[in-house]
């Protein structure tokens, strides 16, 4: 099976778990949503593809991080809204904890503290 | 809670992974649908919606593709991958049918054979008795003092009666002990009769054994003081369907039990069948008629007993206690029969388990054991091999499967499930196979197959309890599969290391392995046909002794004779003993059908009485160094009856009666060993008694207690001089199929003495049968056994020397164009086994040389290191080398020199 090759801003994978958890955090999304209020919040500088999205939320229910539930979306199509758990929440925690940690030494590293 | 989301989560993917799909293409389009309305919108009227939908589409991309990836991410590609290498495996093995047959057929017989014999040895030997805490029951025996000079001494003698009371009074270590035989019975309730066993017991019997009743209660203690009385019964299960339908209302009825009125006392609990293992109901010891004599003869043993340990006895301490009391038997009844040297009587104690089986029935099945553990390691070397060629066969594709992107793992995963399957496969089969071996080893019935009557009487062990053991077949199966596996995942393992253009190349290392002077499959072939070795001389020693032990004269004909037990008649005084021969014998001669009728106390094949001899023509000797000779009653038909030979002299008359000078007839035995130099007849002898008989002929040796040894000196003596009623069989010589007339025979003695027990009615040749079955039923088996692991050994050989064929194509395409002959190549293929079965020859030959030592108590007539046996084998396995290599060799001389050359 062929790699896929990576899009220039594409996420690494655990980053994009953690930013689905963080827009999940307000409230119930879909998928569309979350890609939009990702790129929202990141003035468009973080672009993310349905290709990484659809299957980082497959794996997040897999692992229990969040559920889905169908509901009604405003344009009155049903849509899959995710919701975060409560183990999610503290996955998050712990992401971002240990994203922090690595920002911290990068930012050491290249000497800017 | 996160499990329970997850959980949730899986659970519905997995219930319905087509609506999961459904449900992730809908999201998808949800997406580009928003996509779309989205650059609409933005796009401020300019843009159509279509043109925006299709925007928004090619934004998405490859949507299959990350519908994959969502269904991987989702877990369920792990299942597709499944179900695809099931497709892919059998596809495979249906395109390598000899290979799959060959492997299914092998772990069939490795695993069936070994399931059949253990679950044989489980229910021999393993399983525990079935009884309350079967470990501390103790089988209790009486002892005998050796007889005479070179006599035996006895520690498996059955009790009296008054013997028994003895012990059972003087005991200590034993919390409670009973008294039992079994015996065959005509009952009758309401229905037709059945002839059924039965067991006499005393009541403790059941208590003993843990046993209660299952409805109506035991038999007490009173019921044991009641001589003669006491005609009360407790009914097997089976018995009680049988003849009262199974119902409550059946205690208080009357069973007929040879005639006699019993009263149902009672129901024996699910299963239970008595230490017999075959008992259909029990009544009281009590019960015995009075005439019999049982319970007031100390001589009157025909009991076995059986013994509770005490809480905290151990049996050492117990065997040792028992030995002391047993010394007490003698004080109370002292040997009043005025013999020269009276027989001490004591008392031995053994485990009841250790009897189950007598010594010789436990070696064979363990050596049956030994054996078919053998056919399992030949076939785990069969399938190791199998899969070993198999896998390098392959390792170009794996290579070409690793090089267009299949990942290691998934090629490792796609070996496994073919593995897995061919190992079901085989399993499936293999279970028939242990099916069929078990029904084959229950049919021997050890009345007639291996001697199971041990000293403590115990028959509970029967071959029809062998069912099916599933530990045994998990064992096996597990065995000969991770073989399979290990050998066809290794070379895989190896074949998918990264270095792809070597195994790529047509004549790369596989080539080389297949040059190199000796390969592990050469190795593993080599231990299949040396294992495959240790079989065939094993069965072919086995063979040797049946032939040899079939050719044995025995001394007597054992055709067309009909051998029954009588018991003491009612009453009998010294007088009334001769006038019952003469009633009886001239009855039986008259039935139809029968040609001659004897009397003896002690057929061919069983233990006989013994005692000294004092010869009247030399010098007393010392007393107790006196010669022992067999004793033999008779009557005087005898030995026409079995057509044993007169050599000097004549045989005894009826008119050698109690009033006339006693005579004896010895054998030729006898006569070499005690006159070599002078006649015997006339000469006076004493035999185990005051009386003094003369040697009236000398009649052939008959071998009585073994086939194996040479016949020892036997004296005859007439039932009409010395009077003798414990032990009497009637044979009768019938000129129709001996058992054909056994109801006649039976009637007609009833005629002339009514209520007589006559009992064991069967034909004279079982017995004969029964002194072989040992070595018949182990030649037979391991002889089997041999067979397959032969097979299996010259399937392994023919697959070994196949694939060296195919790998060495070109070298020998090379070698035909350099001018080399058809029979060059073929000699040089049928070289190849024909080493390898030198070599596997020579090891096997070593190992059945140090283990065919375990064989040598079944042995007779032969040496372990027997020529002929050992010239056999050779020739055996060169025909195998042969057979195994020929169809290679054809077709290696066969490879078209082009095709070899162009490396197709």
């Amino acid at each position: 099976m062929a790699k896929a090759s990576a899009p220039k801003n594409d996420l690494l994978k655990g980053t994009l778990d953690m930013l689905v958890l963080q827009t999940l955090t307000v409230r119930p999304l879909h998928g569309y949503a979350i890609a939009q209020q990702i790129e929202g919040l990141s003035n468009d500088v973080l672009r993310v593809e349905q290709g990484s999205l659809y299957p980082a939320l497959e794996r997040l229910q897999k692992r229990g991080w969040v559920t889905s539930k169908w509901g009604d979306s405003p344009t009155g199509r049903r849509a899959r809204y995710y919701t975060i758990t409560a183990a999610g929440r503290r996955q998050l925690g712990e992401q971002i904890s240990s994203f922090d940690t690595m920002l911290a030494a990068i930012n050491g590293v290249l000497r800017r503290s | 809670m996160s499990l329970l989301d997850v959980l949730k989560y899986r659970w519905r993917v997995l219930k319905n992974p087509r609506a999961h799909e459904l449900e992730t293409g809908e999201e998808l389009d949800f997406h580009v649908h928003l996509e779309a309305m989205q650059r609409e919108h933005a796009g401020d009227g300019r843009i159509s919606s279509a043109e925006a939908t299709r925007e928004a589409r090619r934004k998405l991309g490859n949507a299959t593709y990350y519908r994959e990836e969502t269904r991987r991410a989702s877990g369920l590609q792990f299942f597709d991958t499944i179900a695809q290498d099931t497709r892919f495996a059998f596809r495979t093995l249906r395109s390598a049918p000899t290979f799959t047959a060959v492997a299914i057929v092998t772990l069939a017989i490795g695993i069936g054979a070994n399931t059949a014999m253990f679950s044989a040895i489980d229910a021999l030997l393993l399983r525990p008795l079935p009884f309350r805490e079967p470990s501390r029951l103790m089988a209790v025996s009486l002892t005998g003092t050796p007889v005479g000079r070179g006599g035996v001494a006895r520690d498996d003698l059955v009790w009296s009666y008054l013997k028994f009371q003895v012990f059972r009074d003087a005991q200590t270590v034993f919390s409670d002990l009973a008294l039992w035989r079994e015996s065959m019975f005509t009952v009758r309730s309401t229905g037709d009769a059945l002839r059924v066993h039965g067991e006499f017991v005393d009541s403790h019997y059941f208590p003993t054994l843990g046993a209660q009743a299952a409805l109506g209660r035991g038999f007490t203690p009173d019921d044991d003081r009641q001589l003669g009385g006491s005609h009360l019964v407790i009914l097997s299960q089976e018995l009680w369907r049988a003849a009262f339908n199974g119902e409550t209302s059946a205690l208080g009825k009357i069973l007929d039990v040879d005639g006699d009125t019993y009263t149902v006392l009672g129901v024996a609990p699910a299963g239970f069948k008595g230490l017999s293992g075959e008992s259909a109901f029990w009544i009281p010891i009590a019960s015995m008629r009075p005439e019999w004599h049982v319970a007031d003869d100390p001589w009157a043993q025909n009991f076995f007993a059986i013994a509770r340990l005490k809480d905290g006895v151990t049996p050492e301490h117990a065997t040792s206690i028992v030995a002391g009391i047993g010394r007490r038997i003698d004080i109370a009844q002292p040997d009043t029969r005025g013999t020269a040297t009276p027989t001490r009587f004591g008392a031995t104690a053994r485990l009841l388990d250790a009897t189950r089986v007598d010594v010789q029935a436990r070696r064979i099945l363990l050596i049956l054991f030994g054996a078919v553990g053998l056919v399992l390691l030949i076939a785990c070397a069969n399938v190791a091999n199998l899969f070993l060629v198999r896998a390098n066969a392959r390792r170009r594709e794996i290579a070409v499967r690793l090089a267009i992107g299949a990942g290691r793992w998934r090629v490792i995963r796609q070996l496994l499930v073919e593995s897995v399957i061919l190992a079901l496969l085989g399993g499936v089969a293999s279970l028939g196979v242990a099916w069929i071996g078990t029904r084959m080893i229950a049919s021997l019935h050890p009345g007639s197959a291996l001697r199971s009557q041990t000293v403590s009487g115990v028959r509970i062990v029967e071959f029809v309890d062998i069912h099916l053991n599933v530990e045994a077949f998990l064992f096996a199966a597990g065995v000969a599969i991770a073989t399979g596996m290990a050998f066809g995942i290794a070379p895989a393992l190896k074949a998918t290391r990264p270095s792809l253009t070597e195994s790529l190349r047509e004549d790369g290392s596989a080539q080389r392995a297949a040059l190199r002077r000796f390969s592990s499959r050469d190795a593993l072939t080599v231990a299949q046909l040396a294992l495959a070795v240790v079989l065939l001389a094993s069965s072919g020693l086995l063979m040797r002794s049946l032939e040899h032990l079939l050719q044995i004269n025995p001394g007597f004909d054992s055709d067309h004779v009909l051998t029954f037990q009588i018991n003491r008649a009612p009453a009998w005084s010294r007088d009334s003993i001769s006038k019952f021969y003469d009633v009886a014998l001239a009855r039986l001669a008259a039935v139809p059908g029968v040609a001659g009728v004897a009397v003896v106390d002690c057929p061919p094949f069983s233990t006989c009485s013994r005692a000294p001899i004092v010869f009247h023509d030399r010098p007393p000797v010392a007393h107790g160094a006196e010669p022992v000779v067999g004793v033999h009653w008779i009557t005087p038909s005898w030995p026409s009856v079995v057509r044993v030979p007169l050599i000097r002299g004549r045989y005894m008359m009826r008119t050698d009666d109690l009033d006339r000078q006693k005579v004896v007839l010895i054998n030729v035995a006898a006569a070499r060993a005690f006159w070599p130099n002078s006649d015997p007849i006339g000469k006076t002898v004493s035999v185990g008694g005051p009386d003094t008989a003369t040697v009236v002929g000398i009649v052939g040796d008959v071998l009585y207690e073994s086939m194996i040894e040479p016949a020892k000196p036997d004296v005859y003596v007439s039932y009409y001089q010395v009077p003798f009623t414990y032990r009497m069989m009637v044979f009768v010589k019938t000129k129709v199929p001996p058992t054909s007339i056994a109801a006649d025979v039976k009637r007609a003695l009833a005629e002339v003495a009514p209520g007589f027990p006559a009992y064991d009615f069967r034909p004279l040749t079982d017995q004969f049968d029964l002194s072989t079955s040992d070595v018949r039923v182990s030649a037979l088996l391991i002889s089997l056994f041999a067979m397959v692991a032969l097979g299996l050994a010259i399937v392994g050989t023919y697959g070994v020397i196949s694939y060296s064929v195919a790998q060495r194509t070109r070298e020998i395409g090379v070698r035909i164009a350099l001018g080399a002959t058809t029979t060059n190549i073929t000699r040089l293929v049928v070289g190849h086994g024909v080493v390898l079965a030198a070599i596997g020859g020579a090891f096997g030959l070593a190992g059945a040389l140090a283990l065919t030592r375990l064989l040598r108590s079944l042995l007779f007539g032969v040496q372990t290191t027997d020529p002929l046996t050992l010239a056999g084998i050779a020739i055996v396995l060169a025909l195998a080398a042969l057979a195994a290599s020929w169809i290679p060799a054809r077709r290696a001389a066969g490879i078209p020199v082009v095709r070899a050359l162009r490396g197709g």
